[in-house]
């Protein structure tokens, strides 16, 4: 299965960061930021999360989504859901899902 | 016959009718087309943009940046933050939903005959009247049982080995092809959304439709409703455009959904006690099941079975399947790096049922907020939690029942997948929301109908006490939880309140 990285993700981020709210927006970012200074919390590691080596920082994933504050949960909770925007559309991902690839979202509306 | 979708800055514009409708959804096309069809000079006027299925997104992301209020993104106060699902677009949630027809159930027009002083058998008769049009106008049926797709049947089987009540869903989808796509819209354009039908209607018959025009507040002459005001929004710049201003001769009526009406009344400076009280839902969550053979959800109906078999009980809720896209349950499946990418290789195998709950005691509040956002302040209390528990149980029994060797009940604290001998860990979970991952897409109340104008907005016909020519005809007017899917119950009380204005 193609992970997140194996995924277009900076593609779709430059479109998100294009498009999505304001509050949205924040909020991902938000959920960036506290998924990235949270392993002193969740593997006891007084790191960021990108300077841990990668065991670590696969642990840290696994535990920051399901920590008992739930206000941390909640904020990276946002971030799995924008990270989920890109892998799920992936045509790689679909095809392993036996899914056909998406046709795109053409944006139009009705202007007359 | 004239549609608007924007004006630039500076290019103000007034509009003259007999009625303005605010909201394009369930309440307002139904509102707006029945008036039209009787000779009424009508302007519906919506907050989103009109797409048509050429237009329609195909993935999650297209379907909230282009359909949902807020990208989806907008949430309850209170305990936890569960998101509210609601559309931004001309024909509103129909557009996104999956177009199931359910009559209002008749210990509902008990319950507000004698709980809210409303109803009787003029009522009750109207209502079931303009239902059996709504089924045949919307064509409504029961997909063909090549839609269904497999999630559908191992329910069905799950029903039938269980014994108890449960059925194929009716839904407003002519020869349903089972594409899987209700929530990003219906391509193929068989489901009935009302973008597709009773809006077009109103601009054949000379009425008007303004699109991307949210409506700032309701103006008075008196304490007479004579008209709204708004500035165009550009749907893809979300940029403001001109001014538009639609006077009224006869009135104006408000549908623009459980959170935006009573937000739309509050500042239009409606001052009544019970504006914004009294909102209810059903809050709903999904259980997955683990299959030995693939599922493939996303083949077959989105929604295509249902049990309402404890919609009566003390723990009320209703069952029903759901199909959501790989970008969609990600985030419910717990866990993060390669343990999560493991749990996700499982997708085909997954089914996803789920509860819609009959919240009966909870209720909630919605004022209106910065830059005119409705705030909806809800916590599920602890007896509505003890039936949401219980109802995610009795998921878990059903898919075993139906074969899976696991289910993954998306609880805090619980194991990420559960045996059958393991469904009491649910049934024991703490009764705290924020244990659970849920949505609010069912919403009722905040201009609630009633006979009492200290207990609620408006009475039976929609008119909003103190004030003439004010009306409510969408789901904030109902008082109550159904237990069943309100999008019947809603335009058949919108009809009743547009039947009532053409016949006094």
């Amino acid at each position: 299965m193609p992970g997140a990285l194996d995924a277009d993700f900076d593609t779709f981020w430059e479109k998100f960061r294009r498009e999505a709210p304001v509050p949205f927006k924040a909020g991902v970012y938000a959920g960036a930021f506290v998924y990235t200074v949270t392993p002193v919390i969740t593997v006891g590691v007084p790191l960021p999360s990108f300077a841990l080596p990668r065991r670590l920082r696969d642990k840290h994933a696994d535990r920051v989504v399901q920590h008992d504050l739930y206000l941390v949960r909640q904020a990276v909770f946002l971030l799995k859901i924008a990270g989920g925007f890109a892998w799920g559309a992936d045509p790689r991902v679909r095809e392993k899902l036996d899914l056909p690839p998406y046709a795109g979202d053409p944006g139009g509306w009705r202007t007359k | 016959m004239s549609h608007t979708a924007f004006l630039e800055r500076g290019d103000d514009r007034s509009f003259v009718c007999d009625w303005v409708v605010v909201g394009s959804g369930a309440g307002g096309a139904t509102a707006a087309e029945y008036l039209s069809r009787h000779g009424e000079k009508v302007v519906l006027v919506e907050a989103g943009a009109w797409r048509d299925p050429e237009h329609y997104p195909t993935t999650a992301y297209g379907a909230m940046r282009d359909l949902l209020e807020d990208w989806g993104a907008q949430i309850t106060r209170g305990r936890a933050f569960w998101p509210i699902v609601q559309a931004r677009t001309v024909g509103g949630t129909t557009v996104v939903n999956s177009a199931i027809a359910v009559r209002t159930p008749d210990d509902i027009y008990a319950l507000w005959r004698a709980e809210h002083g409303i109803g009787g058998e003029l009522f009750e008769a109207a209502m079931k009247r303009f239902q059996d049009q709504l089924d045949d106008e919307l064509k409504v049926e029961v997909g063909p049982p090549e839609s269904r797709g497999r999630n559908n049947e191992l329910a069905y089987a799950a029903g039938e080995a269980t014994g108890i009540e449960h059925h194929y869903m009716r839904r407003y989808v002519k020869d349903c092809e089972g594409s899987g796509q209700c929530m990003q819209g219906c391509k193929s354009g068989h489901k009935q959304s009302l973008n597709t039908n009773f809006v077009p209607a109103v601009l054949e018959r000379g009425g008007e439709v303004l699109s991307n025009a949210p409506v700032k507040r309701v103006f008075f002459k008196g304490n007479h409703a004579i008209g709204v005001t708004g500035r165009f929004r550009h749907p893809g710049l979300g940029t403001k455009g001109g001014r538009f201003t639609v006077r009224a001769r006869r009135g104006v009526i408000v549908a623009a959904s459980a959170t935006h009406s009573p937000a739309l009344l509050q500042r239009s400076r409606v001052r009544l006690p019970a504006l914004g009280h009294y909102f209810r839902s059903h809050p709903g969550t999904g259980v997955f099941g683990l299959f030995d053979e693939p599922v493939d959800m996303n083949r077959g109906n989105t929604q295509g079975w249902a049990s309402i078999q404890h919609r009566t009980a003390k723990h009320a809720y209703k069952l029903e399947t759901l199909a959501i896209p790989p970008e969609m349950v990600i985030t419910r499946i717990k866990g993060g790096g390669t343990k999560f990418m493991e749990r996700v290789a499982d997708y085909r195998h997954l089914t996803m049922w789920v509860l819609g709950l009959r919240a009966q005691a909870t209720t909630g509040t919605v004022r209106n907020g910065l830059f005119d956002k409705p705030v909806v302040s809800y916590t599920l209390c602890r007896e509505d939690l003890a039936a949401f528990r219980s109802g995610l149980a009795e998921i878990a029994r059903l898919q075993f029942a139906a074969g899976a060797k696991a289910v993954m009940p998306g609880v805090h604290g619980l194991p990420y997948m559960i045996g059958p001998d393991e469904i009491h860990r649910i049934e024991e979970a703490p009764l705290d929301p924020r244990y659970y991952i849920a949505i609010l897409s069912h919403l009722f109340g905040g201009c609630v109908m009633g006979a009492d104008p200290r207990t609620s907005v408006c009475d039976l016909r929609g008119r909003v006490h103190g004030h003439e020519g004010l009306y409510i005809a969408d789901a904030s007017m109902i008082p109550t939880v159904l237990g069943v899917n309100p999008q019947h119950t809603v335009m058949s009380l919108s009809r009743w309140v547009a039947a009532n204005l053409v016949e006094g």
